[in-house]
């Protein structure tokens, strides 16, 4: 079965069966291999896209329940790849140990927006086996005082 | 950083010109100075694989300026290529800005354990750049028919001293690739270094914040199917044929110890797998294969008297790891004696990355995609399986690691994309769903440990008896344990500083059938807390404060000292502690490292423990960079924290009881401490990083845990069976 889906403000038509996840048609339909596996049932947050801008795991998301929105991965968070104030921040903070479980921390950092209170980011849910969360917690507070520049609004 | 004088590994290095078949097979830029340099690996894990290979590394400085590093090693976010890359950067006098770093293929790698990657090839590393550099200046020398003592090299060029002209590395490439290679060169003096040491970049992040680092799982190579992993959910099991093709399926193949399933896609290769029923045949004692009865043998064994034969079957035998004074003798007549019984679980490595590797093998051909830590084991798995293709046949891809933590030495997923491959004809990326990397580890070895203490009446420690029963790695692996029995085992316990002149340290080999392996720390990461909360216990007995206590035995070992007290500065061990809170205190040498924590938590709850805060005091003996080291410790702190408070895996008739981070969790962003690193660049030699972060965070926790409650925690994890949800 054909779906439509919008990816980084691209129309894709995949061809599949309407239960397959959307972390499988991203990765292994249109190789968009940013978007990580790293439990499939919803637990450690890899899988982080945002839909219509907000933070969601894809790893158990039926692939035919989002032909209506717009789907963000880490590929579209930035133009270029790395100028959205997160990224900037965190590659000026050095987070990434491993990488794999950064790319569901950038899109859920990113979707909390400049100024997000501790509670908030004390309750990110994704885990870093690497275990880089002080320098996360770093980050996001640096890419708020608006040293890499504002924070562009979510598609 | 340290005015100290910095000593670094001496290593054999050998360098030449790289010959034209390596430029033509893997140099994709022609032209320029291409070096390539070599040292035999002495990978202190031996036994694991790939010891004792020739290795070669290469730097190329190109007409257009750009000077690439090609490093071998496994990246597992550790920063090893990175690292070893400031080295050259360093010697040969050009802006890290500058420097390329890419990986090379595996016949031409070593393996990376021990946290020694960085540590034991820096000088190679160094030695190599000098060399670079020298043969810049005496081709700017020749060019300017001047001596090369009149050369001077500042970032990326050579200055003729008297003329002021100056020359690009670029521009004396060419030249330089045609002059020999000179026998000695000097390295830039410890006290004007301008990289080593320094906090530069990795080179590795912008792909890691942008979703272009290639990791394992994540390559794409044309044409290739999708196969999921079914492992018989005990080790050693086979599969009953024939096994039918569920509908769907592309294909089953049948492998040693597991069933494999072939789809267009990985999430119907997993689903298939999963709901694929295989009849297997299980080995023989799979009934006994139990957690209740791996204890019970444990305790039999912590009485056995089996003597130990080098070389014999030394199952259940009494091996001395360590003896000192009279031993154990004076526990019979101390006026005060202690028993401590401490008992540890199996643990999962859970990379983030689960396992997975991609193979295509041709009639002539094999080539290897793997996030691997042993990338010459991953060469002889193939080799093995393919013996009649000649060497130049075989690719080894190293990929990117999500994580390695010591499963990614092991070969078993690297055997099977093979298998996979050659049976199909066809390129296959081979996965395995969380349940599977979970459920089939090479487990941390369960361990469980008795330590007598004997006390005179003058409060002196006049015995020390420790007795370890752990399943052996070496021995698992056909390693007939000889003289000096399984060191894994006792690491952590023996070689202590402690001033305690009357110890006997014993291990005996626990019989467990249950496959282990190297796990961050391997033996350390139990017995840092079986010495540390033994120390604290003793303290408790004693009536002292264990940072004192621990200072009276370390009186003898100035820089154990150093960085204990530096670690109960940086605590604020003398200060008062905030209400409804406790300080804790460990300390553990491992890998040529000596760490020491301070912990500062409050009350627990029924599933974790609140830790506000960790002290963490390094002393590496040189620091190549502080960042990197600092991630290290946080991310060991973190990696220690998880297992402490929830790691285990049971086993019931062989199954383990790990599915998901579901019953298996791991810290997230509310459970992480705010961790301050302080590194001491002692001058010692410079030693690893990535493990010696983990061992002291435990016993910190336990004992920072007894002070806030009287009890006492013996046995890890802190809070079994607790689930986690996203
Ligand atoms: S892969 Fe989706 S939450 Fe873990
Ligand atoms: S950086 Fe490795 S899991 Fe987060």
């Amino acid at each position: 079965m054909a779906y439509t889906i919008n990816v980084n403000g691209k129309s894709y038509n995949v061809d599949v069966p309407g239960d397959t996840p959307l972390l499988w048609v991203l990765r292994d339909v249109l190789g968009l291999t940013g978007t990580k596996y790293g439990c499939g049932i919803e637990v450690c947050n890899a899988c982080n896209v945002w839909i219509d801008g907000s933070a969601e795991k894809c790893c158990k998301l039926p692939v035919k329940e989002v032909t209506q929105v717009k789907i963000t991965t880490i590929e579209g968070l930035s133009a270029d790849g790395q100028s959205h104030p997160i990224q900037k921040a965190w590659i000026a903070e050095q987070v990434p140990q491993c990488g794999y479980c950064q790319s569901g921390m950038i899109m859920r950092a990113a979707a909390m927006g400049s100024k997000p209170t501790d509670a908030a980011i004390d309750s990110m849910p994704n885990i870093c086996v690497c275990g880089t969360y002080n320098r996360i917690k770093k980050a996001i507070k640096r890419a708020g005082t608006g040293e890499f520049g504002a924070y562009p609004p979510k598609p | 950083m340290s005015d100290r004088t910095i000593h670094l590994h001496q290593e054999e290095v050998k360098i030449t010109h790289a010959s034209e078949m390596d430029r033509r097979s893997f140099l994709k830029k022609a032209g320029g100075l291409l070096l390539a340099f070599s040292f035999e690996a002495g990978a202190n894990r031996a036994e694991a694989a790939g010891a004792g290979t020739p290795i070669t590394n290469y730097i190329h400085i190109g007409a257009d300026e750009t000077v690439t590093v090609f490093v071998g090693g496994g990246e597992m976010g550790q920063g090893i290529w990175s690292g070893l890359a400031m080295g050259v950067a360093e010697d040969l006098f050009v802006a890290w800005e500058k420097i390329a770093v890419e990986p090379i293929t595996a016949s031409l790698s070593w393996l990376t354990g021990g946290s020694s990657g960085v540590s034991r090839r820096m000088t190679t590393f160094r030695t190599a750049g000098a060399t670079a550099r020298t043969l810049l200046v005496n081709a700017a020398a020749q060019t300017w028919g001047v001596d090369p003592s009149v050369c001077a090299v500042n970032n990326g060029a050579v200055i003729n001293t008297t003329t002021n002209a100056s020359l690009t590395y670029g521009q004396l490439a060419p030249l330089a690739a045609t002059l020999p290679v000179p026998a000695t060169v000097v390295l830039v003096p410890s006290t004007s270094f301008r990289v080593l040491g320094t906090a530069v970049p990795r080179k590795d992040l912008y792909g890691k914040v942008n979703g272009q680092a290639k990791y394992g799982l994540d390559v794409v190579v044309p044409g290739m199917v999708f196969a999921a992993i079914k492992n018989c959910p005990v080790a050693g099991g086979t599969p009953k044929l024939p096994i039918t093709k569920p509908v769907g399926a592309l294909a089953v193949v049948a492998l040693d110890s597991a069933v494999a399933v072939v789809a267009t896609n990985s999430w119907a290769a997993m689903n298939l797998a999963n709901s694929l029923s295989v009849s297997w045949n299980y080995p023989t004692d799979y009934l006994t294969q139990n957690s209740t009865n791996f204890a019970t043998t444990a305790s039999t064994l912590m009485n056995s008297t089996k003597p130990y034969v080098a070389g014999a079957d030394n199952s259940g035998a009494v091996y001395t790891a360590e003896t000192a004074g009279t031993g154990a003798a004076g526990l019979s007549t101390a006026a005060k004696t202690l028993e401590l019984n401490y008992s540890f679980p199996y643990l999962a490595h859970c990379c983030m990355e689960v396992l997975n590797c991609t193979a295509s093998v041709t009639p002539t051909s094999c080539e290897l995609w793997v996030p691997t830590q042993a990338p010459n084991s991953c060469l002889k798995t193939a080799q093995a399986l393919l013996p009649t293709l000649p060497a130049s046949a075989f690719k080894v891809n190293v990929m990117l690691m999500g994580g390695g933590l010591g499963r990614k030495f092991e070969q078993d997923y690297v055997k099977q994309a093979l298998q996979v491959a050659i049976a199909l004809g066809k390129p296959v990326k081979l996965m395995y769903s969380r349940e599977q990397d979970m459920g089939r580890d090479y487990y941390r070895p369960m361990a469980v440990s008795r330590v007598r203490v004997g006390i005179d009446a003058a409060n002196n420690i006049t015995a020390l008896h420790i007795r370890n029963v752990v399943p052996s790695i070496s021995n698992q692996r056909g390693v007939v344990l000889g003289a000096k029995g399984d060191s894994a085992g006792t690491e952590g316990v023996v070689g202590r500083s402690y001033a305690l002149p009357n110890r006997l340290v014993e291990y005996v080999q626990h019989t467990s059938p249950i496959p282990v392996g190297y796990w961050r720390s391997v033996g350390n990461s139990f017995n840092a807390f079986v010495m540390e909360t033994a120390i604290d216990e003793i303290a408790t007995a004693l009536g002292y404060d264990p940072y004192l206590l621990r200072r009276q035995l370390l009186a003898n070992d100035a820089r154990s000292l150093d960085v204990l007290d530096a670690a109960a500065q940086l605590g604020g061990w003398n200060t008062p502690v905030a209400a409804g809170h406790a300080r804790g205190i460990a300390l553990a040498p491992s890998f040529g490292s000596i760490v020491a924590q301070v912990v500062d938590i409050s009350m627990p709850t029924t599933t974790s423990i609140k830790v506000h805060s960790v002290a963490c005091v390094v002393d590496c003996g040189f620091a190549m960079n502080p960042n990197s080291v600092e991630a290290q410790m946080q991310g060991g702190i973190m990696h220690g924290l998880s297992a402490a408070m929830w790691g285990q895996v049971t086993f019931s008739k062989g199954v383990a009881s790990a599915k998901n981070f579901s019953n298996y969790p791991a810290a997230k962003m509310k459970d992480a401490p705010v961790i301050t690193v302080q590194i001491i660049n002692s001058g010692a030699a410079a030693s690893g990083t990535g493990e010696p972060g983990v061992p002291p965070i435990a016993p910190a926790i336990a004992a920072a845990y007894f002070k806030l409650t009287g009890k006492r925690i013996r046995t890890l994890p802190f809070f079994p069976g607790v689930t986690m949800s996203g």
